[in-house]
């Protein structure tokens, strides 16, 4: 995270205050770093609003937003012991999950001192319900899912953050057999699609992908929500004429021979974020210490993932009935990114699905301005604060540097989905781009 | 010709049975591997997707992994499945996945509990509605509005102010098995001869007694019967509920074995949920018999 | 004041079709000395189980009241205890169960051996000693009535109230409970209030026989002394030269009485609603006596 420091607020600061004392000084620098982190994130009007408001009414006003005094004692106590070390984490078995499942039975959890199972879901929704209900202490959910739940889209609002992401690509459009002769979205007007989830990078895009074919995903074809392990059986029994579903649901449609894979998400938007590592702001801030270890522990195991020389260990720990319940075959075409892709030919993508937690707020920012565009979000919506209150970008890049893994320059960035970039500045005027849209 | 030689039920019973899993094997046969016209690069993909593996002698044949999941499994497969689930019956392999006889004894424990919650609440109501006429006809049209709706319908109107699902699951269940019981209930105790009532009348019993020497055993064979349905109901909705809420059970079970694919698992689960019913209805049977009584 | 009085009892029910009410009798006075044994007669729904009924405190009566022994009797009681033309024993319990039943709660302070000697006397009183352990359901309608007619005697009740108790019996084994009934009677010479339609059965077990007019507003007409000195039995009681000129004459009123006197609009067509009824003694063979009033 860089750091700017803009000399009229040092001034000010030292003109408001006598003679500070250490634990001040650190706790101004904290303060600091995160006005700073905002400013630069705000685009240039903001910045002159919000520079004349002077840093410590700017701090206390971001207090507001982001709990200041958690983050410092965060900062301030990085190895304490954890509060609660028994964990239960919810997860859906599908391979995007994999640096939460594989830190069960790889020791990752056990090497930050904490006692955590995880529990295997049937849907999203019941993800979502265990983890507002708290019958989970963290959970896996779907990129949109912790943006949606602190907006109070489809569910009672309560806030929760997203400190890393779980994975990036990882997902593909697979067809039923006998649509091998399909070329592009035209030929697929009047097809049922399935998706795990309304707020999911599956549906957003599913969404894109048809619509820049010229096809309107809530008028010339349908799309529903199915959990990703029926999808499968739906396709096979010819309920649905494809879906967009993360692994191994695509990869098991070939294992099937009911499936082929029609195009992998990394054609849509190479290394797009697809599902999340989540929690509640409340347990992060009734437990500092078990989700620092806890946070530790995810990214650590993100990057080991991330590994291709890994992968194929990693297959075969996540296989078995308790977690996946997959053929090891199968996780192991998808981790590998060796794989028959249904249609009589092997192909080679070793990043078909890859493993970086950093939560880019640009990233937030795309999805929130899709959810606005298919009318998931209704009214004015202040993306860049909400991105970076729900996406933890500054305290992933804390702990991998702790961790000696690679940091970021910065919190957003420009995106280039099939061939059309998106600014996170302009994220107002990328919304009204789009011919297509079901926005009232 | 001697006649009179009495036909044996068990019999007939055990051909059906032969029948039925003779034909269940028969179409379900798959003739062995033949690659004969297939190229090596064919072969090759195909032994990558898993379809076949090589044998020992240098052969192919058909992947057994992938035979459980290729359409309906035969009663052999079924049975392989059924060696492997029982053989670790009381293995605890992880959160996700408790041997069979641990599945078991949650479902039974979490339908137990929903319908003898169920049907105490059930009988005491029915009771009092029964022997009240006016009470009873104030209250019935409620009754009639509940009772047909499906007690999983409940359901995430009850995970959401409940918030736990294992009470949720419960909860289900004691829907499902509070209404039958309570309208028989209040039947039978309405429908309970007024001599009886007349006779605890004048012998002045107290409330107590006439609670439990009279009307609950004058009662009793229409609320077993209440009861039976009840239970069935109970049962019913115990699988969907448990899949639906994602707690172990059986119905997990064969939610989890669905979406594997893993058809024979499918089946294997189905034949415990029924096993279980079997064994529990008995249990039912004996108790009706305690009470049962000719006028 | 009578033993057992009934003051001026009239019973409303609701108009099954259509609205107001039915007056089922009107101002019936009955008036019963301690240990008689008093018989009503009359048609079917003329309403004399109705009358049982209050007196045994099981229906409330629209106006009136019964006297027992000085105080107002409401609400049924172990004093006037019932024994049911469908016997109403608890089919779930044995015939020991049943009389033990009345026994325990007729004497609360009583030990168990007590309670188990009481009931089996009364069992060896009807003659079933040896079925104490079967079911009802086990017994003839005969037994299942002796052992109603013991449950009823073990509590010895001040009034014994008889609704039509040997209607559903045989005729050949009613005959032989009825002269059971007046020995267990006869020990005990419990105040006796009977229903039936049986006018042989009447006349052998009453004291007196009150006829009882058809409803709608039904009353007792006449009052007949039963002049056939006790003991009696059936063989010999037809010998008496009363037997046959009281028969008839209760069989001439019930006939006169067979047709429902209601005009068109459910309003009786007799008038005599307040007149006492007429008591008929065959001994005092006075004038009025043979008067066959209404």
């Amino acid at each position: 995270m860089s750091i700017v420091r803009s000399n009229s607020e040092d001034s000010a600061n030292r003109n408001t205050s006598a003679m500070p004392s250490s634990e001040q000084c650190f706790d101004r620098t904290v303060e600091r770093a995160v006005v700073a982190a905002v400013l630069q994130a705000a685009g240039p009007t903001r910045r002159q609003l919000l520079a004349g408001l002077g840093g410590a009414a700017l701090a206390a006003l971001i207090g507001e937003v982001l709990p200041l005094d958690k983050l410092k004692a965060f900062a301030a106590d990085p190895v304490g012991k954890p509060e609660k070390k028994d964990l239960s984490i919810g997860f859906i078995p599908i391979t995007c999950a994999t640096p939460i499942i594989m830190a069960e039975p790889l020791g990752f959890y056990k090497k930050y001192g904490l006692n955590a199972t995880v529990k295997r879901a049937a849907g999203w929704a019941m993800v979502r319900d265990w983890a507002i209900n708290k019958e989970v202490d963290a959970a896996h959910m779907l990129t949109p899912m912790p943006l949606a739940i602190t907006l109070g889209v489809g569910s009672v609002p309560v806030p929760f953050y997203m400190p890393a992401v779980e994975n990036i690509n990882g997902q593909a459009i697979t067809l039923h057999v006998k649509h091998r002769d399909v070329k592009s979205p035209a030929d697929m007007k009047g097809f049922r699609f399935c998706v795990p989830f309304d707020f999911s990078m599956h549906n957003y895009l599913l969404r894109y992908f048809l619509a820049e074919g010229g096809v309107h995903p809530d008028k010339d074809v349908q799309i529903r929500v199915v959990p990703p392990p029926e999808m499968v059986a739906n396709l096979k029994a010819g309920n649905v004429n494809g879906y967009l579903a993360p692994d191994p649901f695509n990869q098991r449609a070939v294992y099937e021979n009911v499936g082929f894979i029609y195009k992998l998400s990394k054609e849509i938007w190479d290394r797009h974020p697809c599902c999340a590592f989540t929690v509640s702001k409340e347990f992060a801030a009734q437990y500092p210490n078990t989700f620092g270890a806890l946070f530790r522990a995810i990214v650590d195991a993100t990057h080991y993932a991330s590994n291709p020389a890994h992968r194929k260990e990693i297959a075969a720990a996540i296989a078995p009935t308790n977690y996946l319940n997959q053929p090891v075959t199968v996780l192991e075409q998808v981790l590998t990114g060796t794989y028959a892709d249904g249609l009589g030919n092997i192909k080679k993508e070793p990043s078909r699905i890859d493993f970086d937690p950093y939560p880019w707020h640009s990233m937030a920012i795309w999805i929130m301005t899709q959810m606005k565009r298919w009318g998931h979000l209704k009214g004015d919506v202040n993306y860049k604060a909400v991105a970076e209150q729900v996406y933890r970008a500054s305290d992933c890049d804390r702990i991998a540097k702790e961790l000696g893994y690679p940091t970021h320059q910065a919190t957003s960035m420009k995106h280039t989905i099939m061939g059309k970039v998106f600014d996170p500045d302009q994220a107002d005027a990328y919304v009204k781009s789009f011919a297509i849209n079901s926005m009232v | 010709m001697p006649s009179g030689t009495k036909s044996n039920p068990w019999l007939i019973s055990g051909f059906l049975l032969a029948v039925f899993l003779l034909s269940w094997h028969f179409f379900t046969m798959r003739p062995t591997f033949d690659p004969r016209g297939m190229t090596e690069e064919q072969l090759q993909l195909m032994e990558f997707n898993g379809d076949i593996v090589k044998t020992p002698d240098g052969g192919y044949t058909w992947n057994p992994e992938k035979e459980k999941v290729k359409g309906v499994p035969g009663p052999l497969a079924v049975l392989d499945k059924a060696r492997a689930e029982l053989a670790e019956a009381f293995v605890k392999k992880g959160t996700n996945d408790h041997g069979i006889a641990y599945l078991v004894m949650y479902t039974v424990s979490r339908f137990a509990a929903g319908f003898l919650a169920a049907s105490v609440v059930a009988i005491m109501v029915g009771i009092l509605l029964g022997l009240n006429k006016v009470l009873f006809r104030a209250v019935n049209p409620y009754i009639q509005i509940l009772k047909p709706i499906s007690p999983l319908a409940w359901m995430p109107l009850l995970l959401y102010t409940v918030k736990d699902p294992k009470w949720t699951a419960i909860l289900v269940v004691f829907m499902a098995a509070l209404w039958p019981t309570l309208a028989t209930t209040a039947f039978g105790v309405n429908s309970l001869r007024k001599d009886y009532l007349h006779v605890a009348a004048i012998l002045q019993l107290s409330w107590i007694k006439r609670l439990f020497k009279v009307i609950l055993p004058g009662a009793a064979p229409t609320i077993v019967n209440g009861l039976r349905i009840s239970f069935g109901s109970a049962l019913v909705a115990v699988v969907p509920a448990e899949m639906l809420l994602g707690e172990l059970g059986v119905g997990y079970l064969s939610w989890i074995e669905w979406n594997n694919l893993d058809i024979a698992g499918v089946i294997f689960a189905i034949l415990v949920v029924g096993f279980v019913g079997v064994i529990l209805d008995s249990g039912f049977n004996k108790l009706a018999g305690l009470v049962t009584y000719q006028e | 004041m009578a033993f057992l009085q009934v003051d001026h009892a009239t019973k409303y029910f609701p108009n099954p079709s259509g609205g107001g009410q039915v007056c089922i009798f009107k101002d019936v006075t009955i008036k019963i000395e301690k240990g008689e044994f008093v018989t009503v007669i009359g048609h079917s729904g003329c309403g004399k189980s109705t009358l049982l009924n209050i007196i045994a405190g099981l229906e409330t009566m629209s106006e009136g009241g019964v006297i027992l022994n000085g105080r107002e009797a409401s609400g049924p009681g172990l004093d006037r205890m019932v024994v049911f033309q469908s016997f109403a024993l608890m089919p779930w319990m044995t015939v020991f169960d049943n009389i033990a039943l009345a026994v325990r709660s007729a004497y609360p302070d009583w030990s168990r051996e007590q309670v188990v000697a009481h009931v089996h006397k009364y069992i060896a009183l009807v003659g079933l000693t040896g079925a104490e352990n079967k079911r009802p359901t086990a017994l003839s309608g005969g037994m299942k009535q002796r052992v109603g007619l013991a449950r009823a005697f073990s509590i010895e009740p001040e009034v014994l109230l008889l609704d039509e108790p040997f209607a559903q019996i045989d005729a050949l084994t009613r005959g032989v409970i009825q002269e059971e009934l007046i020995q267990m009677w006869n020990s005990s010479r419990n105040t006796v209030f009977m229903v039936t339609h049986d006018v042989d059965e009447a006349i052998l077990l009453s004291d007196r026989i009150m006829l009882m007019t058809n409803g709608p507003e039904a009353r007792i007409a006449e009052i007949v002394e039963v002049t056939v000195p006790r003991p009696r039995s059936r063989a010999t009681i037809i010998e008496h030269p009363h037997y046959y000129r009281i028969r008839n004459h209760i069989i001439h009123f019930l006939v006169r009485h067979a047709k429902h006197e209601r005009g068109c609009d459910g309003t009786p067509t007799s008038n005599s609603v307040s007149e006492a009824p007429v008591e008929v003694n065959f001994e005092k063979e006075s004038p009025r006596a043979k008067l066959t009033a209404l």
